[in-house]
């Protein structure tokens, strides 16, 4: 029992780690674009997953389930540009922080109202009896929002490097005015990002629904703890935020069964505030050079 | 918000004054919307189920004539706020008889005081933390607060199993199963902590018989529960008492299967709430937890309960089973005081409540002289349970059952007495 405490604790910390990695990659996709982020994005993440169980509880086999409540995560990425995002980018404001955060209680009243605010458990066909391999235990639904989180990650970054609409996104990264002169739409990349974070933030719905239940509070603590991974692993790299969510995930576990269960968020805190002391662009961010 | 514009124009409606002297007016308050519902429904239909009856033989003998109830409904919502508000219009009723009803501690807290200062009588159920009527009692000074006297006169009552009467049985049923080795779980929430160190107090009162090998806390919001119960587990705990509120519990028991733990999970009350029975599923199977009522037809009163209960409201399954018995027992003692004060003046009701004369026969209990005359120094003047009144409940296939045959066959044995008497 004891030899495999160890790996036990490491492997349920990294898959909670994995998901916060992908809340984050949501805060990423529309940074890396657009140098916003929707602070509204647990509630992203909250309603997509209410839509999804409510197309559940229409009758939908769950893999017809599965696209419908991911386009619904796209729409409402694109929802959260258009209303709360473009009009501050056009006008250089920095209005966009209030705006999401303002969408986000709207999104979260909306669904208090509409699907009340009990947790309610999420049907799967994904078996949540747990296999052991090498003496941990793990289920098949924790292993489905391991590949889950990785499938969904490496297709938008091989969209990113291999299209040339991806390459868009990296042009508008570099210097949005140059894009524009050179053909690119901005706005439309920018709406682009916004649609793959709400996409991004629909899977996280779907894939850790089964596990944490859906109620309005359900990505609250997820949300702050993707935050520190975004800012800890630079808002610019996106397997970074994976490598960091791994590693925090793991830490919180050993750190609550070593210290004390009392104690399982002050790594991430400390990890934080070392970051930004001395990486201020994150472990994996590239340093800013400014031409003056 | 439509519906808290329909509630006003409810309240609008219903505020037009009926003539005095007519009717008993009982308001039933609770929440019957948001998370806490299942309770607050249950109670409230439990309740009515105890007015229609009374209602349908005619009334209550109030004096010499005989008078019928009128209830008046508000949902609070679960909500602070509105509890206050419903709180200050119900004392403004010059001619309320008297409230039942109330689940969330934060209502209580947020409402009382109006209520209290009108000297309305208000019976607690079904829930509420200890600190609803802890509030009213005398405290000693304290680092950061001085001593505070409590009224000497208090028109609040409660009516539900407190939770020193829960951790006690909690503890009690650890020892009782021979178990050395316990793990101490409990969520960062007031009531989370003040359950843990209810617990561990019990621990010592019942003679350190029990070692508490881990005593791990969690947080609202927490899904991994991995390295909590692999510590309980690596330990060698035999069983994990658990305090805490909302589907973390079902996470802790869902995390508890994931291990292959077969520990049992004892705790208060919260764990025969459907957001922790639904969500855990079958990993929830042998959870135990304090109950006042258990939905089996093992008696004629609680078979006729059950079986009217489902055939009004039209469900299988009482969404809180001990919400619903406490509901409507609370409405038969409130009716006896009625009987015994002959008047409908709220002042005169709460004396009798303090001395009633004549014991009521409730689903749960037979009741003799549940409360008495209010003191400052002593809570259990107002509280109407003990320890006899309440069992252990344990989940079993999405429904909770006797966790003890014993009290099953006690219950059984009791019913059988009182009819013979």
């Amino acid at each position: 029992m004891t030899a495999s405490v160890v790996p036990q604790l490491i492997v349920s910390g990294a898959l909670m780690g994995l998901v916060y990695a992908l809340v984050a990659y949501g805060f990423q996709l529309t940074y890396a674009t657009s140098k916003s982020i929707n602070f509204g994005q647990g509630e992203l993440v909250m309603v997509s997953a209410f839509v999804s169980l409510t197309l559940t509880k229409l009758g939908l086999p769950y893999w017809l389930m599965v696209p419908g409540g991911l386009l619904f995560g796209v729409l409402l990425g694109l929802f959260v540009e258009r209303a709360a995002v473009r009009l501050a980018l056009e006008q250089k404001s920095e209005g966009w922080i209030l705006l999401s955060i303002i969408l986000g209680l709207f999104f979260f009243s909306a669904a208090e109202n509409i699907w009340g605010r009990d947790d309610q458990p999420f049907p799967t066909p994904i078996s949540s009896d747990a296999v052991h391999l090498f003496g941990i235990s793990i289920t098949p639904l924790e292993i489905s929002v391991a590949v889950g989180v990785f499938a969904i990650m490496g297709l938008i970054e091989l969209f990113k490097r291999t299209t040339l609409l991806g390459k868009a996104f990296e042009a508008v990264a570099a210097d949005r005015d140059a894009a524009e002169l050179m053909g690119v739409s901005a706005t439309r990349t920018v709406m682009l990002s916004y649609g793959l974070s709400g996409l991004s933030a629909a899977v996280a719905g779907i894939l850790v629904s089964p596990i944490t239940t859906v109620g309005p509070t359900m990505a609250s603590v997820l949300v702050l703890k993707a935050f520190s991974v975004a800012v800890v692993a630079g808002l610019e790299s996106g397997f970074g935020v994976v490598l960091v969510g791994l590693f925090l995930g793991s830490l919180e576990g050993l750190t609550s069964f070593y210290i004390g269960s009392g104690w399982r968020e002050a790594p991430g805190l400390m990890l934080l505030i070392l970051a930004l002391a001395v990486r201020p662009t994150g472990v994996f961010g590239k340093a800013v050079i400014r031409k003056v | 918000m439509k519906r808290f514009f329909m509630t006003i124009a409810l309240v609008a409606l219903t505020a037009v004054p009926a003539f005095a002297g007519d009717t008993i007016k009982i308001a039933l308050t609770g929440p019957y919307s948001g998370g806490s519902a299942p309770m607050g429904v249950s109670a409230r239909d439990g309740s009515k189920l105890a007015i229609a009856e009374i209602n349908a033989a005619g009334g209550i003998q109030v004096g010499d004539k005989k008078m019928k109830i009128e209830i008046i409904e508000r949902d609070d919502e679960a909500k602070n706020e509105r509890g206050a508000l419903i709180a200050q219009e119900l004392a403004s009723m010059s001619d309320l008889s008297g409230i039942i009803g109330t689940v969330n501690t934060g209502v209580a807290m947020a409402g009382d005081k109006h209520i209290m200062e009108k000297g309305i009588t208000k019976i607690i159920c079904p829930a509420a933390g200890s600190m609803s009527m802890m509030q009213w009692v005398d405290r000693p000074a304290t680092a950061d607060k001085p001593a505070f006297a409590g009224p000497k006169d208090l028109s609040i009552f409660r009516f539900a199993a407190d939770d020193g009467i829960q951790s006690a049985m909690v503890v009690e049923e650890a020892i009782n199963r021979k178990y050395t080795k316990v793990a101490v779980l409990f969520d960062s929430t007031n009531y989370g902590v003040s359950g843990r160190d209810d617990m561990l107090n019990q621990i010592k009162l019942q003679g350190n018989k029990l070692e508490v090998v881990a005593l791990e806390k969690y947080n609202i919001g927490d899904k991994d529960m991995t390295a909590q119960l692999v510590k309980a587990k690596s330990n060698g705990a035999q069983a994990i008492l658990i305090w805490g509120i909302g589907p973390e519990l079902a996470a802790v028991a869902n995390g508890m299967a994931k291990l292959g733990m077969k520990e049992p999970l004892i705790g208060g009350w919260t764990l025969s709430m459907s957001n922790y029975i639904d969500n855990a599923g079958a990993n929830g199977n042998g959870t135990l937890m304090p109950q006042t009522f258990i939905e089996e037809p093992i008696t004629p009163r609680a078979k006729k309960f059950i079986e009217d209960y489902h055939k009004a409201y039209k469900v299988t399954r009482i969404p809180s089973p001990v919400s619903a018995a406490q509901g409507y027992d609370a409405v038969l003692i409130f009716a006896a005081a009625v009987k015994q004060a002959k008047s409908t003046d709220t002042h005169k009701i709460k004396e009798a409540l303090e001395d009633l004369k004549e014991p009521v026969q409730g689903v749960i209990a037979l009741w003799q002289k549940p409360y008495s005359k209010w003191d400052p120094a002593n809570v259990d003047t107002h509280e109407a349970f003990r320890r006899a009144q309440v069992v252990m409940g344990m989940v079993k296939d999405g429904r909770v059952v006797f966790g003890n045959e014993a009290d099953r066959q006690k219950l059984i044995k009791e019913a059988a007495g009182t009819k013979r008497k």
